[in-house]
C-alpha cells in the first residue's frame, strides 16, 4: 500500500500535538510496509526533503510571501502540495492508495487531487473551528468551517480521537455517524485500526 | 484523424457577467478559437439566471458556484472561489475521454486554480495578463497589494508563455515580474465590428434622450476610478465649453463618482455633464455610434479596449498618450493623441475634432479600415492557436509528455 499524509506540522516543526502523532504514525506505517509519503509546510528550520526511518517527506513552502492572513496563506500554500502530491503520484505510476489529510489547511489540495485523479482521502480531525472559536460566525471563521464541511464532504472516511469528537462532527456537520471512525492512539490495536481503514478505503472511489 | 487541439480557460467572468474587459475578451476570443477548430472550454463564475453550463457557438461553458465559502475581503474570496473552480474543473477535465492539451489563465483571479491544475494534470498553462497589480496602483502599498503582486509573479512563473495585449504591456510585465524576453508574447485585444454594423442608421430619437440637437456629444466609458483619468477630462469640460456646444456623456461607475459630481457643481456645469452610471449593451453600442467624439483620458491603460469599439463604431477618438492607447492610435491619422494627466490638451484634442469636420471625417475613416485590418478577432484567435501549437511542441520533447 502507498499512503500520503498532508499535516501543516511535522518535526522539527512543533505547532501542537499533531507533529509528533504524525511523526509515530507515518514511523508505524512503515513497519507494517506501507510506502508513506509526508507532505508539510516547509518553515526553512529544516531541508527540504529528507528521509527518516522511511518515511518520505516533502516540505513546501507558499511562494506568496506577503499574506493578509491564515487564510490567504494555505489557500496560495495548497498549489504547492497539489505540486508535491502529484509529483510523487507520476513518480509512482499513478499508484497512490489513499491521502490522509490532517485537519482542514490541507482539505482543498486533497479534494482536487480526489476529483483530478480519483485518488480517495480520509479527513482526521485533531480539532474543529467550532470548538477553536466557540460562538464566532465572522466571514473568516465561516469559511474555515466552509473548508472543513468540504472536507467532511469530499472524504470516503472521517476519523476521530474520541467519542465526543464523533459525536461533534456529526452534530455540527451533520456528517453520517457510519462514515466516522473512532481511532484511539491510545490503545493497543491502534495501527490495526489504522490499517484496516485504509484497507477499506483504498480503491474505493468507484471506477470510471 | 488527428485529435482537435483543446484548452480550457479560466475566467473571473464570462458574459452575462461582465466587471471589465476579460469577459469581452475571453467571449470572444473563444468563439473565434472553437471557429479555428479549436475544442474550448472556459470555466467561469456564476451569475444570477446564467445556466451552470451551456454550449455559445461550439464552447462549452461552465459556471462555478462562486460565493460557496463565505469571505472575509475581495481578496480572500478570490482564492476561496478559486478553491471550489479548481475543484470543479478537475471533475469535468477527469470525465473527459481526451484530456485537456492546454490550461490558459486570464489574470491573477484564477492563477491559483490555473496553478494546481497544470501540476496535477501535467499539462502546460498559458496566461494572459491583462493588467498588473503594480500598474493599476502606481506602486505596491499595502500587504493586499503585494500579495496579488506576488500571485500575479507566481502566475507568470508557472505559466509556459506570458501573452500581454499590448508591446508596453510586453515591457511593462516583462519589468514587473524579471520574466525572460522569450517567454512573452504580444497578441493584441480584438473587437467585434458587426455589432455596430447591426445598428439601425436613424438613431435621432435615441439621440434626443441624452443631448438637444444643437450639442454634440461628448463620450466617456469606463469605471470612475483614478488610473482612468475621468477627473482630467471632467476638468477639461469648461475649456471645451468655451469654443464648442457639448454634452458630456458619462458611462460607468466608481469610486470617485461623488468627487466628480461635487467638481461638476462647483462648475455650475450639470446641464453639460451626463453621469448615467452602467449601462446596458443596446444603449451602449448606440451611444458610441452617437458620439462625435470619444474621450479615452487614462493615466494607466495596458490595453484600452474602449478606444478600438469607439474606433468600429465610425466615432472619432482622443486619447492620452499612454499605454496601449499609444500604440492602437497613429496621432492626427487614426485619432487625436493629448498629454497624459493635461486637461488643456484633452480639450484642445476634443475641440479640434467637434469643430473640423474635414479632419473629424478623416480620421473616422482611416480609424475603421485600421480596426478591420489589425483587430479581427479571428486573425487574433489564429495567432493564438498558434502559440497553442508552438508550446504543446516543446512540452511533447518535456518528460511530462
Amino acid at each position: 500500500m502507498r499512503v500520503i499524509l498532508f499535516s501543516w506540522e511535522y518535526p522539527p516543526r512543533v505547532v501542537g500535538q499533531l507533529a509528533e502523532y504524525i511523526n509515530a504514525l507515518a514511523t508505524q506505517l512503515v513497519k507494517n510496509k506501507v510506502e508513506t509519503y509526508v507532505v508539510t509546510y516547509h518553515d526553512f528550520l529544516t531541508g527540504a526533503a529528507e528521509e527518516a526511518s522511511g518515511v518520505k517527506i516533502v516540505r513546501v513552502a507558499s511562494p506568496v510571501h506577503v499574506n493578509i492572513g491564515v487564510l490567504t496563506w494555505i489557500l496560495t500554500l495548497n498549489q504547492e502540495v497539489e505540486r508535491a502530491a502529484a509529483n510523487i503520484y507520476y513518480q509512482a505510476n499513478k499508484q497512490i492508495d489513499l491521502i490522509n489529510v490532517y485537519d482542514w489547511h490541507f482539505i482543498p489540495a486533497a479534494v482536487t487531487l480526489k476529483n483530478a485523479l480519483d485518488v480517495p482521502f480520509v479527513y482526521s480531525v485533531e480539532s474543529l473551528e467550532d470548538h477553536r472559536s466557540p460562538n464566532s460566525d465572522t466571514p473568516y471563521n465561516m469559511s474555515i468551517k466552509s473548508i472543513e464541511w468540504l472536507g467532511f464532504y469530499e472524504a470516503q472516511k472521517v476519523t476521530v480521537k474520541s467519542q465526543l469528537m464523533r459525536d461533534e462532527v456529526v452534530r455540527i456537520y451533520n456528517v453520517p455517524k457510519e462514515k466516522v471512525k473512532v481511532v484511539l492512539p491510545s490503545t493497543d490495536s491502534w495501527i490495526k485500526d489504522v490499517l484496516e481503514l485504509y484497507t477499506s478505503v483504498a480503491g474505493g472511489l468507484d471506477s470510471k | 484523424m488527428k485529435k482537435k487541439l483543446s484548452v480550457m480557460m479560466f475566467t473571473w467572468e464570462f458574459p452575462p457577467r461582465v466587471i471589465g474587459g476579460i469577459s469581452p475578451h475571453v467571449f470572444f476570443l473563444s468563439k473565434s478559437l472553437a471557429k479555428s477548430g479549436v475544442k474550448v472550454y472556459v470555466v467561469t463564475c456564476d451569475f444570477p439566471g446564467a445556466p451552470a453550463h451551456e454550449v455559445i457557438d461550439g464552447v462549452e461553458v461552465y459556471r462555478i458556484d462562486s460565493y460557496k465559502n463565505p469571505a472575509p475581503d475581495f481578496a480572500t474570496w478570490v482564492y476561496l472561489m478559486n478553491l471550489n473552480m479548481q475543484k470543479e474543473a478537475a471533475a469535468i477535465v477527469n470525465k473527459l475521454a481526451d484530456k485537456i492539451d492546454v490550461f490558459h489563465a486570464h489574470d491573477w483571479l484564477v492563477a491559483t486554480a490555473g496553478i494546481g491544475l497544470k501540476h496535477v494534470f501535467r499539462k502546460p498553462l498559458l496566461v494572459t495578463m491583462h493588467s498588473t497589480e503594480i500598474g493599476r496602483r502606481d506602486g505596491l502599498h499595502t500587504n493586499t497589494e503585494k500579495m496579488i503582486h506576488e500571485t500575479e509573479a507566481w502566475l507568470t512563473y508557472e505559466a509556459w508563455k506570458v501573452i500581454c495585449c499590448s508591446a508596453y504591456m510586453v515591457s511593462h510585465v516583462r519589468w514587473a515580474f524579471g520574466l525572460p524576453e522569450d517567454k512573452l508574447v504580444m497578441i493584441p485585444n480584438g473587437v467585434n465590428i458587426n455589432v455596430y454594423n447591426k445598428i439601425e442608421t436613424d438613431l435621432a430619437s435615441f439621440r434626443a434622450k441624452f443631448a438637444l440637437p444643437e450639442e454634440k456629444i461628448a463620450l466617456y466609458v469606463g469605471r470612475l476610478v483614478y488610473e482612468k483619468g475621468i477627473h482630467v477630462l471632467i476638468n477639461a469640460v469648461p475649456k471645451v465649453l468655451e469654443k464648442v456646444n457639448a454634452k458630456f456623456t458619462i458611462v460607468g461607475s466608481g469610486y470617485m463618482k461623488e468627487q466628480l459630481l461635487n467638481i461638476v457643481r462647483s462648475m455650475s456645469l450639470e446641464h453639460k455633464v451626463l453621469f448615467m452610471g452602467f449601462a446596458d449593451d443596446e444603449t451602449l453600442l448606440r451611444l458610441q455610434k452617437c458620439a462625435d467624439v470619444s474621450v479615452v483620458p487614462s493615466l494607466f491603460e495596458p490595453f484600452g479596449i474602449v478606444v478600438l469599439e469607439a474606433m468600429a463604431a465610425k466615432s472619432p477618438v482622443v486619447v492620452s498618450d499612454t499605454g496601449g492607447l499609444s500604440e492602437i492610435v497613429k496621432h492626427d491619422v487614426t485619432g487625436f493623441k493629448a498629454y497624459p494627466n493635461n486637461p488643456e490638451s484633452l480639450a484642445l484634442g476634443i475641440t479640434k475634432i467637434l469643430l473640423d469636420e474635414n479632419y473629424r471625417n478623416y480620421i473616422r475613416e482611416n480609424a475603421y479600415t485600421q480596426v478591420q485590418e489589425k483587430y479581427d478577432w479571428e486573425k487574433i484567435a489564429q495567432r493564438t492557436k498558434a502559440i497553442y501549437q508552438a508550446v504543446l511542441g516543446e512540452y511533447s520533447k518535456s518528460f511530462w509528455a
